[in-house]
């Protein structure tokens, strides 16, 4: 146990060693570092625009329609996934701002990646899961589930389910584009490794 | 173990391979053991979902001048097309996990070839299985609480065992993945104090 603390705190310090003298692993690379940064930064900006666009097109989707059997004009949003969709643009535009500050140096530290890697995972995580979430509820309101008597209620609010539907598959392009983010900056840090 | 402490501290001044070794020898069985638990937790979920089933009797007044009615109706996972997704999710996390550990564990010694495709397909199975809990969740949250807007009722009011199994179904999945994640994160440590020369 002792021993694999010492070694732990061994490894920091040959850490900061290597942090205070950055240019002599600066000047002298044993292997040129990948610069895929134009094309992470690229796959960001496409992440940020589908995260905005999907949330933008969801909270929009309200449509009042007069049912004749009721009286009263209803008229919906999804309460349940709305909660949890408008967190995701701010942490993604805080990752792109460590992007866009990752894009001004050449050659980023292994620690803005690891940073980079870790906000990525969780965001596709948080997105994976109100993705699925809004798929699911939009099902049901396309096909209804008989066995427990939901009805389908896109034959009455057309337009409501066509924002709905938009936006699921734009936040499944955000998602799929987020695991990419997380595949690319781990393939970088791993080309950085030993 | 003062000593053992010692000659870590002497070799790590020297060389620090050995070290870094005896390091990522730890850091993998903790990752061995949460890849154990991720397997474990992922058939679970499955087969719990999967096994749940309630039937009820329901009684329907038909007329009010007849008796009412009683009607059985059953509760199945496979009714849904939510939680149909939450186990086909969950049993492909399951045997990518038992592969991916059986890997581990047969490459025990080199590490760096297979450290890439492993993560990556961790995030890949992140992302799955995130979605299957999301999907599952918001099915169960319309079954317990139901959506009066468009005059969906709940159901959870009838199939007591039914939801109650779901939902723990749902919380296992929720914390096999987040096991997940922090497998991930766990290897990109690994690769950070690489990369830190």
């Amino acid at each position: 146990m002792a021993s694999t603390e010492t070694s732990t705190t061994s490894t920091t310090n040959d850490f900061s060693g290597g942090k205070t003298a950055p240019e002599s692993g600066y000047v002298v690379p044993s292997r040129p570092p990948p610069n895929l940064f134009f094309l992470d930064f690229g796959l960001r900006l496409l992440l940020f625009a589908s995260a905005v666009s999907g949330l933008v097109v969801m909270v929009t989707s309200k449509q009042t329609k007069l049912i004749p059997v009721t009286v009263a004009p209803s008229s919906q949003i999804f309460v349940i996934r709305d909660a949890k969709f408008q967190h995701s643009p701010a942490f993604i535009i805080i990752t792109m701002l460590v992007s866009f500050f990752s894009i001004a140096s050449p050659s980023p530290s292994p620690k803005t990646l690891f940073l980079l890697i870790l906000f990525d995972t969780l965001m596709a995580g948080v997105m994976a899961s109100a993705t699925g979430n809004a798929g699911s509820v939009a099902y049901i309101g396309l096909k209804g589930n008989s066995h427990v008597n939901w009805n389908k209620i896109c034959n009455m609010y057309g337009k409501f389910c066509r924002h709905v539907g938009s936006s699921t598959a734009v936040s499944l392009v955000a998602s799929i584009v987020l695991v990419l983010l997380v595949v690319l900056s781990s393939y970088s840090l791993y080309r950085r490794s030993r | 173990m003062e000593s053992i402490a010692k000659q870590g501290v002497n070799g790590g001044l020297r060389h620090g391979t050995g070290d870094e070794g005896k390091t990522q020898a730890g850091a993998g069985v903790s990752a061995g053991i949460l890849r154990l638990l991720v397997v474990a937790m992922t058939l679970v979920a499955a087969l719990v979902m999967a096994t749940a089933s309630e039937t009820q009797t329901v009684s329907i007044e038909v007329a009010p001048t007849l008796p009412p009615l009683p009607v059985p109706v059953t509760a199945k996972a496979s009714y849904s097309s939510a939680f149909v997704y939450f186990i086909v999710a969950n049993a492909i996390a399951f045997a990518y996990s038992a592969c991916s550990l059986a890997v581990v564990v047969l490459k025990r010694g080199s590490t760096r070839g297979s450290i890439l495709p492993i993560s990556i397909l961790d995030a890949v199975m992140v992302g799955l299985l995130f979605s299957g809990n999301g999907a599952a969740a918001a099915f169960g949250v319309l079954g317990k609480y139901g959506n009066s807007h468009v005059g969906w009722t709940k159901v959870c009011n009838v199939f007591g065992r039914f939801c109650a199994q779901a939902s723990a179904s749902i919380v296992v999945s929720l914390i096999a993945s987040v096991n997940l994640l922090a497998l991930v994160i766990l290897s990109m440590v690994g690769l950070h104090r690489r990369s830190s020369a």
